[in-house]
């Protein structure tokens, strides 16, 4: 019974548990991506810290073209987006599909081709050729075309992969974490391509229009709803007790679904697109922040008063993730208003942003869900101590960098709104741009220590 | 029931998903593209092959990740960079690059901002020109010297001159100059004679008398600073805006102290001589003759501002801004000004009119 899987997950029944799921769980595909993950987060990492450092050192690159900033900060946000986060959520997924519904997904070789198309044929292809010059100078589509269409067939198996369990028992009796996973799989690969060939073939400010879209997309309909997935996933299997309130998790889930897609041209405020557009999607930005107050209010309480936090490595992430999602939430509804976008635009506040978003917000959704796959599949290792520390660092970096990105957007939006030459709002940065550099160190520890956490200790029985 | 409603919500969601691409995607794209059409000049120049390589490599090596453009209609970014951009002026960018991260200017209207060989020195070098520039450099376009580019570079350098090339060409007078800062009249005058030897003294030349090195090539020529008289802020003002039409570039990067310094250097070349009171009838005949032939660019009241002001490209002299000596004017008036539309009056004009009206002009000015 459907009811009885969500109660699985909801620890209502406890005759049944998650330790009855792994009959059904591919654990050779979900700690395939689950290593892929890791190993490709320390490449996009690379591409991140060397871009950063030749913001304050630009000779580094010691004039080799493919050494370059722009090419490295291409390879880094696109990294992060298919080789970190999507293998991460794929191994999410082949534990959290077979525990949700009971069923097994729809194949091991469709799995396999899925696995081998998304590493072999996006993300390092993907990498190759921006570093040799072929590439798009599109937000998040930055992967040349050819890459592009990869990303849409993987899209597309995915769907035929994951989505059928789903439906086998009927949609009525589907946890929040479901739909979550069925919404995203289906939307991205919607709005995928508005962002990354549309912009091709539509000019200028038309196809502007639509990158906008996709640019929010991206983080709305992607990485948001897999994040989501995974901690409303997470919590009630660490806390053992339902969560607060399934109607307020499906409020949430349809408000995310309405507002979202309707955010996009909140990217290109005070441009040439219709001032209609732009008001629209600041509105439909401000009622986001409502939306997750609302589903980051249901998640809080969910995991208040079980005492789990401390002990719960997973749910420590997962929790960590909603109020970082919180946080990064408002600040995204507030610096959409005019009066903020004015001055803060263009600037490295939106850069910390986008990093409390993806290593704040989505990192600790992904990782916390990850690390719950690992302490459940059999075969694998799992290193307590060195998740800790991954925790900790990972939090420390990320704070520090979007703390420090936020004021150096600061003092440039105050020189860009005096008359001072364009070269002073440079100089005055470089002292934040150094620092930056320095709170990756903390980041990439925390990815060492994580890679640790899943590959010594103590072995499960396969 | 229930399976309905989420039926209901589900054609919902698809729905809302369509709307948002309808409504910020599709929609704006219509109202757009009537824009350009309503807008753009009816044969805007597209790329040249060149300037298209150009293009691909600026897209491919990330400068829109650094420079915009775009600028937006808020007043910090017309301020440094010029008039909102349109919809028009992007009609041929497939894909767009507007950018969303300004580490470097906003690069809309570059094309006119510098000079070709300033470009490739830049791109070969970034700090050899801005000291303090983050920008990457691209050595690998040359060969081993900026004045020995590869056709990449030379693509790039002229796609970068190609930016803003449509709007300036659809709307040629489109520099709308800034109100300048007021000046601090007690400066520092050594201040002023560095600040004057390190950025005038080349075109204009060490007394100010408009023949510095870099003046033989340029037209119209340097001012003679020594010749005229010039008011406190037409002085500022041409240190800040630079005067259309001329190779003298606005100078607002300078500190308001520097510019208040080496415009106290500016005003003081010239040396007052006291000239004699015309008689009134040669001033009533002066008052004839500008009327009839001044007034219409120089204006009624001297002020630079006739009705013709706006057809042509170099601004009028405003002789309550600045009076010229005598000997000056009818120099002027004798030979034109070469390279601007004053052009010379002794072919129309009597000795007697000539002296009538260089007489009548000193009349205007106000310091």
């Amino acid at each position: 019974m459907i009811v009885d899987r969500m109660g699985i997950i909801a620890g209502q029944q406890p005759g049944l548990s998650e330790t009855a799921a792994p009959a059904k769980v591919d654990s050779e595909l979900a700690r395939a991506h689950g290593i892929a993950a890791l190993v490709m987060v320390f490449v996009s990492l690379l591409f991140g810290i060397v871009a950063s450092v030749e913001m304050w050192k630009p000779d580094i690159s010691g004039g080799i073209v493919a050494l370059t900033w722009g090419r490295l900060r291409y390879d880094h946000t696109q990294g992060i987006l298919f080789g970190w986060l999507g293998n991460a959520f794929f191994a999410f997924l082949y534990w959290a599909v077979p525990v949700l519904t009971g069923r097994a997904v729809v194949s091991r070789r469709l799995g396999q081709w899925i696995f081998g198309i998304w590493n072999f044929a996006v993300v390092l292809p993907g990498w190759v050729l921006v570093l040799a010059g072929f590439s798009q100078p599109l937000e998040w589509a930055e992967f040349p075309v050819v890459v592009d269409a990869f990303v849409v067939l993987a899209l597309l198996m995915a769907i035929v992969q994951f989505l059928p369990p789903f439906f086998a028992g009927g949609v009525e009796d589907l946890y929040v974490s479901s739909w979550y996973v069925i919404g995203a799989l289906v939307f991205t690969v919607l709005a995928y391509p508005m962002g990354n060939f549309v912009p091709e073939f539509v000019p200028g400010a038309r196809g502007a229009a639509f990158s906008g879209l996709w640019i929010h997309d991206a983080i709305g309909l992607y990485v948001t709803p897999l994040a989501l997935a995974a901690i409303y996933f997470v919590i009630p299997a660490a806390t053992r007790r339902p969560i607060y309130s399934h109607f307020l998790s499906m409020l949430g889930f349809w408000l995310l679904f309405f507002l979202y897609p309707l955010n996009g041209t909140h990217h290109y405020v005070f441009s040439v697109i219709p001032m209609s557009a732009q008001k629209g999607a600041i509105m439909a930005s401000t009622l986001l922040g409502v939306d997750v107050v609302i589903v980051v209010a249901n998640l809080m309480l969910s995991m208040r008063g079980t005492g789990a936090f401390p002990r719960d490595l997973p749910l420590r992430f997962v929790g960590t993730s909603t109020v970082l999602y919180l946080i990064v939430s408002i600040q995204g509804s507030l610096q959409a208003q005019m009066a903020v976008n004015r001055s803060i635009h263009f600037s490295d506040w939106v850069v910390g942003h986008s990093h409390l978003a993806m290593l704040g917000f989505a990192t600790f959704a992904a990782t916390g869900g990850l690390m719950h796959v690992w302490q459940n599949l059999p075969g694998v290792r799992y290193n307590r101590r060195a998740v800790a520390w991954a925790y900790w660092l990972l939090l420390s970096g990320v704070v520090l960098m979007f703390l420090d990105l936020t004021a150096a957007g600061l003092v440039e939006a105050q020189l860009w709104n005096s008359q001072a030459p364009w070269m002073d709002s440079v100089r005055a940065v470089r002292g934040f741009w150094i620092f930056r550099t320095a709170t990756g160190l903390p980041v990439a520890a925390g990815f060492v220590a994580l890679l640790i956490g899943m590959t010594t200790g103590e072995r499960r029985a396969a | 029931m229930l399976r309905k409603a989420y039926l209901v919500a589900g054609v919902g969601g698809i729905g809302f998903f369509a709307m948002s691409v309808l409504l910020l995607g599709v929609w704006p794209g219509r109202v757009l593209e009537e824009e350009t059409r309503a807008m753009s000049p009816k044969h805007p120049l597209a790329l040249t092959a060149s300037e298209q390589r150009g293009r691909e490599i600026y897209s491919r090596d990330g400068c829109a990740y650094c420079h915009t453009q775009q600028v937006r209609t808020v007043d910090a970014d017309v301020a440094r960079f010029g008039k909102p951009t349109l919809a028009w002026e992007t009609q041929f960018d497939y894909p767009h690059l507007w950018g969303t991260r300004r580490i470097g200017p906003d690069l809309s209207r570059e094309g006119s901002l510098h000079s070709e060989d300033w470009q490739f020195s830049h791109l070969y070098a970034p700090r050899a020109i801005v000291p303090d520039s983050v920008m990457p450099a691209f050595p690998s376009m040359f060969d081993g010297a900026p004045d020995r580019p590869y056709q990449d570079a030379r693509d790039v350098v002229a796609y970068i001159a190609s930016l803003g090339r449509a709007r300036a060409l659809a709307e040629p007078v489109v520099s709308k100059p800034s109100p300048p800062p007021s000046l601090d009249t007690a400066a520092d005058r050594t201040r002023g004679l560095v600040v004057y030897a390190q950025n005038c003294s080349g075109c204009h030349g060490p007394h100010g008398e408009g023949d510095g090195p870099g003046a033989a090539g340029l037209s119209p020529r340097p001012a003679n600073l020594s010749a005229h008289e010039y008011s406190k802020d037409r002085v500022a003002f041409a240190l800040w805006n630079g005067e259309g039409g001329t190779a003298m570039p606005g100078w607002q990067t300078l500190s308001r102290s520097d510019l208040s310094a080496v415009a106290q250097i500016v005003r003081g070349f010239h040396v007052a001589s006291p000239e004699p009171a015309p008689p009134a009838e040669l001033l009533a005949l002066g008052r004839q003759v500008y009327a009839d032939h001044c007034a219409q660019c120089h204006g009624e009241h001297g002020a630079g501002d006739g009705p013709a002001v706006n057809e042509i490209a170099v601004a009028p002299t405003s002789f309550v801004a600045q009076r010229a000596s005598v000997a000056e004017s009818l120099r002027v008036l004798r030979n034109g000004v070469a390279g601007t539309p004053m052009a010379p009056w002794n072919t129309k004009l009597s000795e007697a009119e000539l002296a009538a009206v260089v007489n009548f002009i000193r009349g205007f000015y106000k310091t």
